[in-house]
């Protein structure tokens, strides 16, 4: 296909092009910038650095392999082409050529002229660039020596001279204070100090706003919104159920780190060793919780090794393209294609991070090991004195004194029985099914098997959900007679389900039924449901049925008492849990005719729904009504009386638990239940203060360190050689005294002998700032990433970095203050068909904010914004079901979408709760990336699923409702429209732009004056308040023209 | 970027200078929604190298994908093995299994007895192809489809699995198969998206899968070829209607005025970009009305939803997805990816499966049937399967009514129909089983190598250069599964 398009190029065109060009003009071929990015692109698969794909054992990645002596002669002879083997095969006719066809590259005419050159020229070759230490070169000399203002612009001029070009001018004041302010604080100039810059005659004006936005705490926000994408930030773990996660902390350490300006090289250290320095301080702990932004998994049924390597690879992959700008991960399966990475040089830099104490499935409940507890001083001095008091309290009360109490009261101590009057069936589990009560109605197994096991009184029984339990004739009761039922129960099931029923007869379901409503979640991942009683007389019409108003947990023994007053009413029938009566509500309350159903009471019987899945004990009927005292003494005394009862049974732990409590609540002496009740609030109240206290995720290393094995084409069960840390080969190793851990590692990273990262680093700044890098690659400035359009501008600027002390502020305001910077983005035609991209500069840039800042720019405009900084993420508006649609369930976190209430819908855009498997959907259709993985390069597409967002979001209709509202207190609409313009777009608008909104407000006034309901709900939308003393009809006419506005092209551009 | 990519993106660009008084605006809109008629000469500014037309000539022009999500089981379907009966209860031999990796969820599991299915299988159509009763109307059907017996997979749960069958890798980052495909084909709607993703919840009591949207992202690719999601709920595209007050005039009111606001400063500025932003705004408009003439069935006679079913009026359904699919592929749109979730069986298996194959059943035959009926057919790709298989063993506890399966990577069965498909046919065996491939196995890379084939793509031409490497939706792998086509 490329080669189909290429003879489109008419022959001798020109191109600019800063990257690898085909110019075969006389001036000298740049081998890193034409000739290195063919051999790449088209020879270096089979004839590079990885060892096993190499073909003919030729290697032409490096100087060595192309010019060495090889049978049929060298790849390269400087000087002569035609004894050059490669330019005789790349230009053979036959089927010699070079590259084959099965490769699917090609070279072009223009190409392999360029080579020929190149090796006429005399075979120029160097190490790729990006290998090479950073020069830092003089500055260029500039014909125009007015223009530059710093050191950039002698590399920007002096180029825009070579190529026949001239800068544009400066922008305008105004143009340069939106500018400034959009880029380094991501919100727009407020009026007055628009009014201030123009005001401000002095020769620094310009500097003096660079540095008040600088000092802006807004600054490290809007730094950070680059680095939480490299750094792949979510608040949850991404893979499979993806529940929330809790790394806002560390976020926040982000934003503070770049307000302090912390060095690049501590940013660096702390984030990848924090822990590994000396007597590490809190916030290095936290700094490290960077290693652990990846996704995590929990999946049931993933296997905990496979992930453990996961993660492992994320963290290669993204520090490797942060700081690296290496596409390292090319390496875990096979040497790297094109670059210098063996797949040992990947196991190697992949030890570094492998020896972290995580665990491969981990996550459920939130963060996931290891983690650091933020506890405040203040919590923690709570924490402290409760854990005195326990641990006193605990000493007051002497295992030896409390067993000898208990041991004496269990002597002596009786309990009644409870009572046995008209008691109509009793079944005790104890082994068998058998009905105690003297009425011989015993129960059978209709399907399945019945496992006994410890009960609350005795043994119980357990159905498996496949069983069957049949209670004969167990109810013979009616409507107009009163019955208590009384059960131990302990289920598992987590859908709704029937627990006790009659069989339903022909005619409908007759009798009574104990059902479980639907199940929903509970704290700690406990679900519970709520209990339904239904009697059922003849017919659809005929029932009664009440449900509890409180979910009742699962998964541990629940005494269940239903008492009935005979009363036909709903109001006769009480439900108690665990002793307590339960509020409930009245779903059906009609019962005229009899209930009574002579089938049996059914447990576990799948044709009524889903069956029964659990434990039952001590099931009880009584043909009378229960006091509470007896319900309360079968719900409390039961179980201990029948642990009393039974004095020569072995006791397990839960049952001896359950009688030391009720010694130490109810019979033993005054100051010991005193003791005892203040013991377990003070641990109730620990746990519950230690549940509050947030975590982070942090790296720490293993106690024992696990070893490291390349493994092969990257899968967890291939290990082989075993591997230890090192840096990849073909850069400087490790300072020879570093430790070999992550430490050693960071600190290489911003060692001033590492080529790469100082030079990765300004160029992402560059892209801040000019939409573009001088590197458009910014991920990759490996062997296929291209070349730089000003190298020796790149240069200058990472020596700048590093001898300034990696100071970041520094680096912000040098780009800033340039006079490249400062150009106006006005664009000639020719000019934009020169140079589309801008890759020569100039011009000023012009680009769409990031989605981010397009939120924030309308909610500052709208005057709506709420600056408040750091905490928990935000739930803003969303439309439903964009989490529910694809969520599992509702037991896990961060499946349903609950939108904020009040000042947290108008935080800023980067406080949104990222969901990685459904991102916020109005940031995402503006290009914010789901942060699964590291992106250093945000796409800028222009959509209309935009123009829906700028129209018909409600954060965009609200925030047009409120600009309205102070239009509207500008006065007359001329004045209305300059204050929206200043707002939006800093200037004032021209006198056609003022015509033309004030004729869309004309007629808009006149459409809701005929429909005020339509202005009425317009006005509607949004949860703030606007001034009610506005014109409803007006304000809505006005909110459209507030909507325009802010869907300017100019308003989301930052220019 | 290449150099002879930029010296196209350079040329192209010229061109459309030199055709469109639009200028780049309109080519970018071109870059969305691709018009058939632009889309031999657009390019990706954001840094493509892909091929943008067909590399021969195409046997379908759309996909339907409709994706069971959560893994039907071949055994109880499709796969049909009288000998299992017999087997039933065994323990599945060690020869067989041969130190399969298996999922955390069985890997404790003390004994993995063979359970035969519990339905009963019949022949159905001219071919006498053999499939399961508790599929009726795929047996309708079955002489227009090719079931695919042998597709196998790598990942042993569910997110890695469906991932992969989605993007070509276990792992996040990669771009989603609509999202390729309307990379290398664009759109052939003026004023739909190209690639539509629709989810219909589970039909089962099982809890579902859940989802994720890099399942229809556009991974590495520019974002703009990402699945928009149609919605059962609320507006079907996100943000798609107009505010309560704001009425159609209003709207059309605002919008010219922004328009010519706009094109002020594009007259000031000369930026490419503003005259896109002003085409975008009016593609919204258009897609204000197209999206809700699209999803309106009332103009459907009473037949057509008799043949989907009574479900297909009740929005959210499969059977409703189904029928707004044929729809979606009357208007041009490229890709259609539908879920269906609910297929996840590890137990009660007889009763989900059967709750889940009458839902399903019906809409994914009455979807050919329509399509050939109306002539679609020839020429839009159907493809129906899951992530991977489920087990020949028992997870949990195998009784006379009841049992259920674990995940199974080594085979499992996928059916297409239509645009250069081979119509009636079944490919592939596996051994008795019903465990490993002994004949003609389907590598899900080479369902998907098919999948561009039919398209009209090579799947090893259809790249995207990103971090210095041709990436492909196949990676390095994938053979077109020739026995499958037409």
């Amino acid at each position: 296909m490329r080669t189909r398009l290429l003879w489109l190029a008419p022959a001798g065109l020109v191109f600019f092009l800063p990257a690898a060009d085909t110019r075969t003009d006389a001036a000298r071929i740049d081998f890193q910038r034409q000739i290195r990015p063919i051999l790449s692109d088209n020879c270096f698969a089979c004839h590079g650095p990885d060892e096993k794909q190499r073909m003919v054992g030729l290697r032409l990645d490096e100087r060595e392999g192309a010019f060495a002596a090889r049978p049929g002669g060298p790849a390269i002879v400087a000087g002569n082409p035609s004894s050059s083997r490669l330019y005789q095969r790349i230009s053979a006719k036959d089927a010699t050529r070079m590259p084959p066809p099965a490769s699917t590259k090609s070279l072009n005419e223009g190409q392999i002229a360029l080579i020929r050159r190149w090796i006429e020229q005399g075979a120029d070759w160097q190490t790729h660039w990006s290998f090479r230490p950073p020069e830092r070169r003089p500055l260029p000399e500039v014909k125009d020596r007015a223009w530059p203002r710093n050191p950039i612009d002698h590399f920007v001029l002096a180029r825009l001279e070579r190529e026949g070009l001239r800068p544009s001018p400066e922008a305008d004041r105004i143009t340069l204070v939106r500018r400034l302010s959009l880029d380094l604080t991501g919100l727009p100039p407020a009026p007055a100090e628009v009014d201030a810059f123009l005001a401000d005659k002095s020769a620094n004006a310009y500097e003096k706003v660079v540095d008040r936005l600088l000092a802006s705490p807004r600054y490290g926000e809007r730094m950070a919104l680059e680095w939480l994408d490299l750094a792949r930030y979510a608040d949850t773990h991404g893979y499979h159920i993806d529940s929330h996660r809790d790394m806002w902390r560390w976020r926040d350490w982000v934003v503070d780190a770049f307000n302090g300006n912390l060095p690049f090289d501590r940013f660096t250290i702390e984030q990848l060793a924090g822990d590994l320095l000396p007597s590490p301080r809190r916030e290095q702990l936290l700094a490290t919780g960077f290693g652990r932004n990846h996704m995590i998994n929990f999946e049931g049924g993933a296997i905990p090794e496979e992930y453990l390597v996961e993660y492992v690879v994320d963290r290669v992959e993204t520090t490797a393209t942060i700081w690296l700008g290496l596409t390292m991960g090319c390496g875990r399966c096979h040497d790297h294609k094109y670059d210098p990475i063996s797949q040992k040089d990947f196991y190697r830099y992949f030890a570094f991070f492998n020896t972290i104490a995580e665990k491969g499935l981990d996550g459920r409940t939130g963060n996931a090991e290891p983690v650091l507890t933020l506890t405040t001083p203040h919590e923690k001095s709570l924490v402290d004195e409760l854990e005195r008091s326990i641990s006193a309290r605990e000493k007051e009360m002497p295992e030896s004194r409390v067993a000898a109490l208990e041991g004496a009261w269990e002597k002596t101590r009786k309990l009644p029985t409870a009572s046995g009057d008209r008691l109509a069936s009793h079944y005790e589990f104890d082994g068998h099914l058998a009905d105690t009560s003297g009425g011989y109605r015993h129960a059978s197994i209709a399907r399945g098997e019945v496992t006994y096991g410890e009960g609350m009184t005795g043994r119980s029984a357990g159905l498996s959900g496949e069983t069957h339990v049949r209670f004969r004739d167990a109810f013979p009761l009616d409507r107009d007679q009163p019955f208590s039922l009384v059960v131990w129960l302990r289920w598992s099931n987590n859908k709704s389900m029937m627990a006790l029923a009659s069989v339903p007869e022909a005619g409908g379901p007759r009798g009574l039924a104990i059902e479980f409503d639907e199940f929903e979640p509970l704290p700690d991942q406990k679900r519970g449901s709520r209990l339904v009683i239904r009697l059922a007389g003849s017919g659809p019409e005929e029932v009664i049925e009440v449900r509890t108003r409180a979910l009742i947990p699962q998964s541990a023994w629940r005494h269940i008492a239903v008492i009935y007053d005979g009363s036909a009413k709903a109001a006769g029938l009480k439900i108690y849990v665990d002793g307590k009566a339960q509020p409930v509500e009245t779903l059906r309350d009609r019962l005229s005719a009899p209930f009574h159903s002579a089938a049996s009471l059914d447990l576990g019987n799948k044709s009524l729904g889903n069956p029964y899945k659990g434990s039952i004990d001590d099931l009880r009927i009584y043909s009378r009504l229960l006091s509470e005292e007896e319900i309360d003494h079968l719900a409390v005394h039961e179980p201990v009386r029948s642990l009393l009862a039974d004095a020569g049974g072995r006791r397990s732990r839960e049952q001896r638990e359950r009688l030391r409590e009720y010694f130490l609540t109810r019979d033993a002496p005054e100051t010991e239940r005193r003791m005892f009740s203040e013991l377990n609030q003070w641990k109730a109240e620990k746990a519950r203060l230690e549940k509050s206290i947030p975590t982070a995720m942090i790296m720490r290393e293993m106690s024992k360190p696990r070893e490291t094995f390349l493994l092969g084409r990257g899968d967890y069960r291939n290990q082989g050689e075993k591997v230890s840390p090192a840096a990849p080969a073909a850069l400087p190793p490790l300072e020879k005294d570093a430790p070999p851990n992550r430490l050693g590692l960071a600190r290489w990273l911003v060692s001033p002998s590492n080529p790469l990262t100082s030079r990765v680093v300004v160029n992402r700044y560059w892209q801040m700032y000019f939409g573009t890098g001088l590197v458009k690659t910014v991920e990759d400035f490996g062997s296929q990433g291209e070349p730089p359009s000003h190298p020796e501008l790149l240069d200058r600027l990472a020596t700048e970095f590093v001898s300034s002390g990696w100071d970041v502020k520094a680096m912000q305001r040098l780009i800033v203050t340039s006079a490249a910077y400062r150009q106006s983005s006005r664009a000639a035609p020719a000019l934009v068909e020169r140079d589309p991209e801008n890759r020569l500069l100039a011009r000023g840039a012009r680009f769409r904010l990031p989605a981010e800042t397009v939120r924030d720019n309308a909610l500052a405009i709208s005057g709506l914004l709420n600056g408040e900084m750091g905490g928990p993420g935000v739930y803003p508006y969303q439309p439903k079901g964009v989490w529910e649609d694809i969520a599992y369930g509702d037991v896990y976190s961060a499946q349903r979408y609950t939108p904020s209430g009040g000042k947290d819908l108008y935080r800023r855009g980067m406080y949104t709760f990222w969901k990685r498997t459904a991102p916020p959907p109005a940031l995402a259709t503006f290009d914010a990336p789901d942060r699964e993985k590291c992106v250093a390069r945000r796409a800028r597409t222009n959509t209309p699923l935009q123009a829906l967002v700028l129209m018909n979001d409600p954060t965009y209709v609200e925030a047009a409702r409120a600009l309205a509202g102070r239009m509207i207190g500008a006065g007359d609409p001329a004045r209305r429209i300059e204050l929206a313009y200043r707002l939006a777009v800093a200037r004032k608008p021209e006198t056609r732009e003022v015509t033309l909104l004030r004729e869309l407000a004309r007629r808009q006034l006149s459409t809701y004056r005929a429909d005020p309901e339509s202005a009425r709900r317009l006005l509607a939308i949004g949860e703030s308040a606007y001034d009610g003393r506005l014109d409803a009809v007006e304000l809505a006419a006005w909110t459209t023209v507030a909507s325009a506005i802010l869907s300017l092209d100019e308003t989301i551009t930052r220019q | 970027m290449s150099p002879p990519d930029e010296i196209r993106l350079h040329l192209t660009r010229r061109g459309l200078f030199g055709l469109s008084s639009r200028g780049l605006g309109g080519m970018a809109l071109a870059s969305l929604l691709e018009p058939a008629l632009l889309s031999a000469s657009r390019t990706d500014p954001g840094g493509g190298a892909g091929p943008i037309q067909p590399h021969f000539a195409p046997k379908a022009r759309r996909v339907i994908f409709l994706h069971q999500s959560g893994a039907p089981s071949q055994i109880e379907l499709f796969d049909y093995k009288p000998g299992l009966a017999k087997l039933h209860g065994a323990e599945l031999p060690d020869s067989v299994r041969r130190g399969q990796r298996i999922t955390g969820m069985t890997s404790g599991q003390d004994s993995f007895p063979v359970v035969a299915p519990i339905f009963p299988f019949r022949q159905y159509g001219k071919s006498g192809t053999w499939l399961s009763e508790l599929l009726p109307f795929t047996g309708k059907v079955v002489d227009d489809i090719a079931i695919v017996k042998t597709v196998h997979t790598e990942a042993i749960n569910h997110d890695p699995a469906i991932t992969f069958i989605q993007s070509g890798s276990q792992q996040p980052g990669r771009p989603s198969m609509g999202a390729w495909v309307s990379y290398g084909l664009g759109s052939e709607s003026q004023d739909l998206p190209a690639f539509v993703v629709m989810v219909s919840q589970t039909s089962g009591l099982n809890i579902d899968q859940p989802l994720f949207s890099r399942l229809w992202g556009s991974g590495f690719l520019p974002s703009r070829y990402q699945g928009v999601s149609f919605r059962s709920a609320g507006d079907p595209v996100l943000y798609l209607s107009n505010p309560p007050g704001i009425g159609e005039r209003t709207r059309r009111d605002m919008l010219d005025s922004l328009a010519a606001l706009n094109r002020m400063r594009a007259e000031a500025f000369g930026d490419p970009e503003i005259e896109t932003r002003i085409a975008q705004f009016e593609m919204a408009y258009r897609m204000q009305t197209s999206v809700p003439s699209l999803t309106d069935l009332s103009a459907e006679p009473p037949h057509v939803f008799d043949l989907y079913g009574p479900d297909s009026r009740k929005p959210g359904t499969y059977a409703f997805h189904c029928l707004l699919a044929r729809r979606m592929a009357e208007r041009g749109v490229r890709f259609i990816q539908l879920y269906k979730r609910g297929w996840d069986q590890h137990n009660d298996l007889p009763r989900d499966i059967a709750l889940q194959a009458r839902a399903v059943d019906q809409p994914s035959a009455a979807l050919v049937i329509d399509l050939k009926q109306r002539g679609l057919l020839d020429d839009t790709l159907v493809v129906w399967g899951g992530e991977f298989g489920r087990t020949i063993y028992c997870q949990g506890r195998l009784t006379a009514t009841n049992y259920g399966r674990d995940h199974h990577p080594r085979c499992f069965a996928v059916w297409l129909a239509g645009g250069g498909i081979r119509p009636g046919i079944s490919v592939g065996a596996t051994d008795d089983h019903c465990y490993n491939i002994v004949e003609d196995p389907v590598h899900v890379h080479d369902l998907q190598a098919t999948i561009l084939h039919c398209l009209g793509m090579d799947h090893k031409r259809l790249t995207y250069r990103f971090q210095g490497r041709d990436f492909r939706l196949t990676d390095v792998h994938g053979e077109v599964a020739a026995k499958i086509l037409a």
